[in-house]
C-alpha cells in the first residue's frame, strides 16, 4: 500500500492494487491490535460449554504470537511474510478457536507462497485455501461456528475479485460478509440461540477482519471502542447491511420436489401460483399430463395441498433444509429442529413437588419434570399424565412425595402408552433420597428397583400445627398445638414448636444417623431455622447438618435423617 | 525399539514411569491468569492443589499446540522410530487429540511418511494409562503398530472408570459435563459419582455423603463381574486411600495408585478420587 493518506483522498479513494510484504504485516498487526482490544467482549460471549475456555484471549494470544514472528522483519515478500506468520501462530495457537485460527494462517501462506506482491484477486484465492484448511483442523466441522464464516468471508472475497474490486473494497466486502455470518451464527447452532450469543470464534475471525480493514482505510490504531456483548460493534460506525445478492437468504424450510399428474396443467400458472405462496427457487417443468415441481417453502402443506387440487401427487419428496440453511429468518424451524433432536433418555423423573426451594432441590437433582403439587392440592391425573407424556423418554419414573399422590400417579400407567413406575415415596425427603439414587447411566428396571429401595434409607420428620383436635394413637391433639409426624405417623404434639422439634429428634435415634437436612418452610426465615439447627447441633453434635429453604405451606420444618 | 509410544500429560503417568517405560509425554497448559504452568513439569499435583487454594484465579486450561506436537514427533523420528503411536485423552473433552492429528499432517505434507498413528482414547487420566504402559512395554518387544493398536482397543475397551467429586461446578464451569445440559446449582450438597460414557463425562449418581459414595462405587464396581486392575487417581493421599479401603470389599487384587496432575484437577476440583477397573475377560 502506497503511504499517502486514504482518509484524506476521500470520497475517492484512491484504488490500492497491490499489497508487498511490509503492507501485510502492518494489516495483520492492526488486526491483531484490534483483537487484542476486543478479547473482552468476544470472552464474554463464551457462555456456552466450549472446550479449552476463553475464546477470545485464546485468539487474540495466537494472533499476538503470530505477529511476534514477523514485527521485526524488514522482508518485503508478501510469501515470506505470511509463512512467518503461519509458523508464529501454529507455535502459539491456543484453545480450539487459536488451533483453527492458525490454520487459516496457514491457508493464507499457502494461497501467498513465492508471491513478492498480490492482488485482490490473489488474495481471494488464498482466503480459499485458507477456508479449505480451517475446515480439515476439526474432526467434525460444526456450522454456526468460525469455519462458516471464515467460509462466507472467503466467498465474499471471490465475489469481489470477480468484479474487479480492489483490496480495499474486497476488505470491506469480506468485513460485511463476515459480519452477517457472525449474526447469523445463532440460527445454525441452537446452543447459541438458547444462550442469546453470536458464536465467540466467527466474532473473534470477524474482529480481526475489522481491524484489517481499518488499517486499509487508514483508520488503525484511532477510536478503539470496545464491543457489546451481543456481539454488535458498539462503535456503530457501519451497522451490518444486508447485501441484496447474498442467495443464502433463500436457504430455508423444506425442499418439496413432486411430479403432478393431471389434465390441462398450465406450467406458467402453476409456477407462478406456487411463487406467490411464497415458494422459493421454484423449478416448474413438464407438460400439461405431467410435471415436476421444485420449491422451497416454509409450509410444504400448502405447496402440496394445491397439488392435489390440481391432479394426483406422484414421488413426493421433502426434505427438511434447516440444517444446510444459511438463513436467520427461519427461527421457528430451528426451534422445532433442535426440539426433535431433545435427547430421548433411557428413563425420565416426574416429581410432585410443593414449596420453591423444593423444587430447585429436585431441579438440581436432575429430575425432568416438576408438578405442583402436595399437602392439600394435590396434582389431578390429568397434571400428572401431561407430565409424563412431555417427558423426554418412554420410560417413566413418578415420585409422588405423598401418601395422597401415589393413587392417582398409579393411574397415570392406564393412560399413556409410555412405561410408568411409581416409586412409593411419601415425602418429600423420601422422593429426595430416591432421585440421588438415580443412576443416569442405568436402565429403567434398574432405577426402578434402586430408587424404591432408597426410599427406604431416609427418616422423615415433619412439624407442623394441628387444625382441630383429635387423639390418634395415644397422641392426643388439640387444635393449633405444634405436631410432629415422623414418617407420616403422628408422634408427637405439644404447645412449644421448640419442645415438639426436640422430642420429636428424640423418638427418632438420631445417634443412628450421620447427616440431616432441615428444610425450612414458607413461614420461617432464615434466622430462626439457623437458630434451630445450632440447638439440634448442640444436642448431636455428631450430625453433618444442611439447612435448606424448602419454601413449603404449612410445614413449619420437614427433616429428613439418613 | 521400533515403535515410539507418545501420549498427553492428562494419562496422570508420572515423568520417572514414563521415561522407564519410554514413553514421550507431551503436556497440555495451565493458566492462572496469565501465568502459565506446563501439566506434570512446571505443575504437579501438590503444587497445583497449593495454588488452587491461594490463587484468586481460577485455572485454565489448553491443549498442546500442534507445534509442540510436530516437535516430539520430528525427535522421535530423528532418533530412529519407525512409527509413532499417539494416544490422547478423550476429543470430547479437549482439542489435545485434534492438535495431534494437525501435526501428523503437517509433517506427511512435509514429506514424512513413517507412519504416525494419533488414538482418541475416549477415555482420561487412569481411564487409559494402564493401556498407555501396556502399549509401551509391547512395542519394546517389537511388536508391530497393528498388534499395539489392538491392544491398546482391547484395554480401553475392558476399562470402566468411575469417579466421586466434591462438586459439580468444576466440571460445569468448563463446559465438560455431558448428560447434565440443564444441570442447575444443586441446593443440596451432595458427592456426585461420574463416569465417562462415549468419551464425555458423564453424573452416575448423587450420594449425599462420602462414605455413601464409597460404598456406592465399590457395589457398582462389584457388579462388573471379575476384575483383572484396578488403579486409583488421586486429587489428595486421603481420598485416595479412602476410596481403596471401600474397593477392597470387593476386589483383592493390586492396587495401583497414581496423583491427578494439574488439568484433571482444573476440571474436577479438589477432593477428586477416581478408580479405572479392567474387567478380565
Amino acid at each position: 500500500m502506497q503511504e499517502q493518506s486514504v482518509r484524506a483522498a476521500r470520497p475517492r479513494p484512491r484504488r490500492i492494487s497491490v499489497f508487498d510484504g511490509q503492507d501485510l504485516k502492518k494489516a495483520m498487526s492492526a488486526g491483531a491490535e484490534w483483537l487484542e482490544a476486543h478479547k473482552e467482549a468476544i470472552n464474554a460471549l463464551n457462555v456456552f460449554p466450549v472446550p479449552d475456555g476463553d475464546t477470545g484471549s485464546n485468539m487474540s494470544a495466537t494472533m499476538q504470537a503470530a505477529i511476534r514472528a514477523i514485527v521485526d522483519s524488514s522482508e518485503t515478500s508478501a510469501g515470506l511474510i505470511a509463512s512467518k506468520l503461519a509458523h508464529g501462530a501454529l507455535l502459539g495457537a491456543r484453545g480450539n478457536s487459536g488451533v483453527i485460527l492458525s490454520q487459516t494462517l496457514r491457508g493464507l501462506a499457502h494461497g501467498l507462497d513465492k508471491k513478492t506482491t498480490f492482488t485482490a484477486a490473489e488474495l481471494a484465492n488464498a482466503l480459499q485455501e485458507a477456508a479449505i484448511l480451517a475446515y480439515r483442523a476439526v474432526l467434525k466441522p460444526v456450522e454456526g461456528t468460525i469455519l462458516t464464516v471464515v467460509r462466507d468471508s472467503a466467498e465474499a472475497a471471490r465475489l469481489s475479485a470477480q468484479r474487479g474490486d480492489d483490496l480495499l473494497g474486497l476488505m470491506h466486502e469480506v468485513v460485511m460478509a463476515a459480519r452477517q455470518s457472525v449474526a447469523h451464527t445463532p440460527g445454525l447452532l441452537p446452543i447459541l440461540k438458547q444462550a442469546g450469543v453470536v458464536d465467540a470464534g466467527g466474532q473473534g475471525f470477524c474482529t480481526l477482519l475489522e481491524g484489517i480493514l481499518r488499517y486499509i482505510r487508514g483508520e488503525a490504531g484511532v477510536n478503539i471502542v470496545p464491543m457489546s456483548a451481543n456481539g454488535a460493534s458498539a462503535a456503530a460506525d457501519e451497522p451490518p447491511v444486508k447485501k441484496g445478492r447474498v442467495t443464502v437468504e433463500e436457504e430455508f424450510g423444506y425442499e418439496v420436489v413432486f411430479l403432478l399428474r393431471g389434465n390441462n396443467l398450465n406450467v406458467d400458472e402453476i409456477r407462478q401460483h406456487i411463487i406467490d405462496m411464497g415458494g422459493v427457487s421454484t423449478v416448474v417443468a413438464g407438460d400439461e399430463k405431467l410435471l415436476k415441481v421444485h420449491t422451497h417453502a416454509l409450509t410444504p402443506g400448502k405447496i402440496l395441498d394445491y397439488g392435489v387440487s390440481l391432479g394426483s401427487l406422484l414421488d413426493i419428496n421433502i426434505e427438511n433444509l434447516q440444517e444446510q440453511s444459511l438463513a436467520y429468518a427461519a427461527e421457528s424451524e430451528a426451534e422445532h429442529a433442535a426440539e426433535a433432536k431433545a435427547e430421548q433418555l433411557s428413563s425420565a423423573v416426574v416429581a410432585v413437588v410443593s414449596g420453591k426451594g423444593f423444587e430447585k432441590v429436585f431441579e438440581g437433582l436432575g429430575v425432568n419434570a416438576i408438578v405442583p403439587g402436595g399437602q392439600s392440592m394435590n396434582p389431578s391425573i390429568e397434571e400428572l399424565l401431561a407430565a409424563v407424556e412431555a417427558a423426554p423418554s418412554e420410560n417413566v419414573i413418578i415420585l409422588p412425595n405423598n401418601g395422597n399422590v401415589i393413587l392417582s400417579a398409579q393411574q397415570v400407567a392406564g393412560l399413556t402408552q409410555k412405561q410408568i413406575y411409581v416409586v412409593p415415596s411419601e415425602t418429600l425427603p423420601q422422593g429426595i433420597a430416591a432421585m440421588s439414587r438415580f443412576n443416569f447411566e442405568a436402565d429403567f428396571a434398574t432405577n426402578c428397583d434402586t430408587m424404591k429401595g432408597a426410599v427406604k434409607d431416609i427418616q422423615t420428620a415433619e412439624i407442623t400445627t394441628a387444625v382441630r383436635t383429635v387423639q390418634i394413637g395415644g397422641v392426643r391433639v388439640r387444635e393449633g398445638d405444634y405436631i410432629g409426624l415422623i414418617n407420616g405417623n403422628l408422634a408427637v404434639a405439644g404447645q412449644d414448636m421448640e419442645q415438639v422439634i426436640q422430642d420429636t429428634l428424640q423418638r427418632m435415634n438420631m445417634e443412628r444417623y450421620e447427616i440431616v437436612t432441615l428444610y425450612y418452610g414458607a413461614d420461617i426465615d432464615e434466622t430462626q431455622a439457623q437458630a434451630t439447627a445450632q440447638r439440634m447441633k448442640e444436642r448431636y453434635p455428631h450430625l453433618e447438618l444442611q439447612v435448606v429453604d424448602g419454601g413449603q405451606p404449612y410445614y413449619a420444618y420437614i427433616l429428613s435423617a439418613e | 525399539m521400533t515403535i515410539r509410544i507418545l501420549t498427553d500429560s492428562t494419562a496422570d503417568i508420572p515423568a520417572d514411569e514414563a521415561q522407564a517405560h519410554g514413553i514421550t509425554i507431551v503436556p497440555l497448559t495451565v493458566f492462572f491468569g496469565e501465568e502459565a504452568y506446563r501439566d506434570g513439569v512446571d505443575l504437579d499435583n501438590a503444587g497445583f492443589y497449593r495454588k488452587l487454594q491461594a490463587s484468586k484465579d481460577l485455572p485454565r486450561t489448553s491443549q498442546p499446540s500442534p507445534a509442540q506436537f510436530q516437535e516430539q514427533y520430528q525427535r522421535l523420528l530423528a532418533e530412529g522410530a519407525e512409527g509413532i503411536l499417539s494416544i490422547h485423552l478423550s476429543s470430547k473433552l479437549s482439542g489435545t487429540y485434534q492438535s495431534a492429528c494437525t501435526a501428523r499432517d503437517m509433517l506427511a505434507e512435509t514429506g514424512n511418511t513413517i507412519p504416525i498413528e494419533v488414538l482418541d482414547t475416549l477415555s482420561i487420566s487412569v481411564g487409559m494409562s494402564r493401556a498407555i504402559l501396556r502399549a509401551a512395554d509391547a512395542a519394546r518387544e517389537g511388536r508391530s503398530m497393528q498388534e499395539l493398536k489392538a491392544l491398546v482397543a482391547d484395554e480401553l475397551a475392558r476399562t470402566r472408570i468411575l469417579a466421586v467429586l466434591d462438586t459439580l461446578e468444576f466440571l460445569k464451569r468448563g463446559g465438560r459435563i455431558g448428560n447434565a445440559q440443564a444441570l442447575l446449582g444443586n441446593m443440596l450438597s451432595v458427592k456426585p459419582i461420574v463416569s465417562l460414557r462415549d468419551g464425555e463425562v458423564v453424573r452416575v449418581e448423587q450420594p449425599r455423603t462420602r462414605s455413601k459414595a464409597y460404598a456406592r462405587i465399590a457395589q457398582l464396581v462389584g457388579e462388573m463381574g471379575k476384575i483383572e486392575h484396578i488403579s486409583i487417581a488421586e486429587a489428595s493421599e486421603d481420598v485416595g486411600q479412602q476410596l481403596a479401603e471401600a474397593i477392597k470389599s470387593v476386589y483383592s487384587g493390586e492396587l495401583t495408585f497414581y496423583k491427578l496432575g494439574a488439568v484433571l484437577g482444573t476440571h474436577t476440583g479438589p477432593g477428586t478420587a477416581a478408580v479405572a477397573a479392567v474387567i478380565a475377560l
